[in-house]
């Protein structure tokens, strides 16, 4: 699988289940490391200089865990540390008003509603200003107006010329928020393009035609390219 | 960073504020937690108790040995029991891999959780200490009691290595806890007549030489360095080769997610 994600780029990544994209975003994070191959974040390769690579990148992971017993103004206070960013009790106070939690600092991780530790997660993800934002699933579980909200909220990390990868089942989140999309199928990359440019270029793939209902969708692309039976 | 719309940056944390920022945070959670406290000190108190306020305690061994018992009590309270329950809970919640996504190198991750662990050690034999002065009369010299507290930080590694091979060698929480349980009493157990004929000269070889035998006879050397002797000696030496053993096995077969 050969990727390139440009600045200032929302990629999305789709795939059934177990397809690889855990996988792949867990290898560019360094939480395993490829048997070959080489991942380059700017001029950094991540594989010789693992510590520049993270410094250079912001994550948030699929099931995002935090120590349950901090608060999450202390929580903040120990990623911002570990990224080297130094911030005062007021600084954590503003940034965590600034996702509309001023009024929970107090409250353990635990205690936050779905959207409001995506919240949390997205903020401790950019804290040190990253050029390069890792996102696994980042609405899954969340109701509609989070949902939108959290789009938002990527799209202006996107503007400020961050490179943003994410990861998502869902084809209506691709064609919202990202300007290209691979989908990749059991470590395979499949094919890549922007959403309308994949529709278009596989249109007239049997496959495809033949899980279409009418008019070819992204769904349709998506499952006529991975199959249409059940992944665990 | 102050706003997600600030221009992007990659500054690399220095090592000093990483370790800094991980300490912080191990040590509010650990007094946070009620549970480590508890376990950090009442074992040790009790055992201590019980060893000068029953009758058959004097066959346990000179009342420097009895102390060193209860030390040692508590130092396999804190890393069998405290130490394996804080990180198999959080590596069966992902938290291990979301540090480990940081900058921060992954030594740095478990060293801030070793020295809370070693603090609470320290603290717990001030306690223990304390108690045996005020309760027990028992003073030592203020050269013994710098002494002891060296030694406990030596002793740490023998018990803090069981629970790294605990951790290293079993997965599942609730099977973590269970043979916590399990190795922390026999274990324990051993030690505690390693200064005691009551079963035998046999089984009082092998209590000797039993982990908490060996952390039990360092420690009490530690808390009356007059009577130190090649026994001592023996201790350190079975404690190193006992933290080396536990340690390697701990360190070797850990992994950092349940997955």
């Amino acid at each position: 699988m050969s990727l390139r994600i440009n600045e200032g780029e929302i990629f999305g990544l789709l795939g059934p289940n177990g397809a690889g994209k855990t996988s792949t975003l867990s290898a560019i994070e360094g939480l395993v490391r490829p048997d070959s191959g080489s991942i380059r974040i700017g001029e950094i390769d991540a594989r010789e200089n693992p510590t520049a690579a993270k410094a250079r990148m912001g994550v948030q992971l699929q099931s995002t865990s935090f120590q349950s017993d901090l608060t999450i103004r202390e929580i903040v206070r120990l990623y911002a540390g570990l990224y080297g960013v130094p911030l005062t009790r007021a600084e954590i106070d503003d940034l965590l008003a600034s996702i509309h939690l001023e009024e929970d600092v107090s409250k353990r991780f635990s205690q936050l509603s779905g959207g409001q530790q995506k919240r949390v997660s997205l903020l401790i993800a950019t804290i040190h200003n990253p050029p390069l934002v890792l996102l696994d699933e980042p609405t899954a579980g969340l109701d509609p107006q989070a949902r939108r909200q959290l789009w938002d909220r990527i799209e202006r990390l996107r503007d400020t010329g961050r490179s943003i990868l994410l990861t998502t089942h869902s084809m209506e989140e691709a064609q919202a928020v990202c300007q290209r999309v691979a989908i990749i199928d059991r470590g395979k990359l499949l094919t890549v393009d922007t959403p309308a440019g994949l529709i278009e270029k596989h249109k007239d793939d049997p496959r495809v035609r033949k899980v279409a209902h009418g008019q070819v969708t992204l769904d349709d692309v998506f499952i006529g390219l991975t199959g249409s039976e059940l992944r665990d | 960073m102050r706003s997600p719309t600030a221009a992007p940056s990659a500054r690399v944390p220095t090592l000093s504020g990483i370790l800094t920022a991980l300490l912080r945070a191990d040590f509010t959670l650990q007094l946070r937690n009620g549970r480590a406290l508890v376990l950090a000190l009442l074992p040790p108190l009790v055992l201590l108790y019980a060893q000068f306020a029953g009758k058959r305690g004097v066959q346990l061994g000179d009342p420097v040995f009895r102390v060193a018992t209860s030390i040692t009590f508590g130092i396999a309270s804190i890393a069998i029991l405290g130490y394996t329950a804080t990180v198999a809970k959080d590596r069966e919640k992902g938290v291990f891999q979301r540090l480990r996504v940081t900058p921060a190198p992954t030594w740095t991750i478990m060293v801030s959780r070793l020295a809370v662990q070693l603090v609470s050690m320290l603290v717990m034999t001030v306690v223990v200490l304390l108690a045996a002065a005020v309760v027990e009369k028992l003073s030592l010299d203020p050269a013994a009691y710098l002494l002891t507290l060296l030694a406990v930080i030596f002793s740490s590694a023998v018990f803090l290595g069981v629970g790294q091979a605990l951790v290293g060698l079993i997965k599942s929480t609730d099977t973590i806890n269970a043979v916590g349980r399990l190795v922390y009493l026999p274990l324990f157990g051993l030690g505690l007549f390693a200064h005691s004929e009551i079963f035998g000269t046999t089984f009082e070889t092998i209590s000797r030489w039993s982990p908490a035998g060996a952390v039990s006879t360092l420690l009490g050397g530690a808390m009356h360095p007059a009577a130190w002797s090649a026994e001592t000696w023996g201790a350190l030496l079975a404690s190193v080769l006992y933290s080396v053993v536990f340690a390697g096995v701990g360190i070797r077969w850990f992994q950092w997610s349940t997955r």
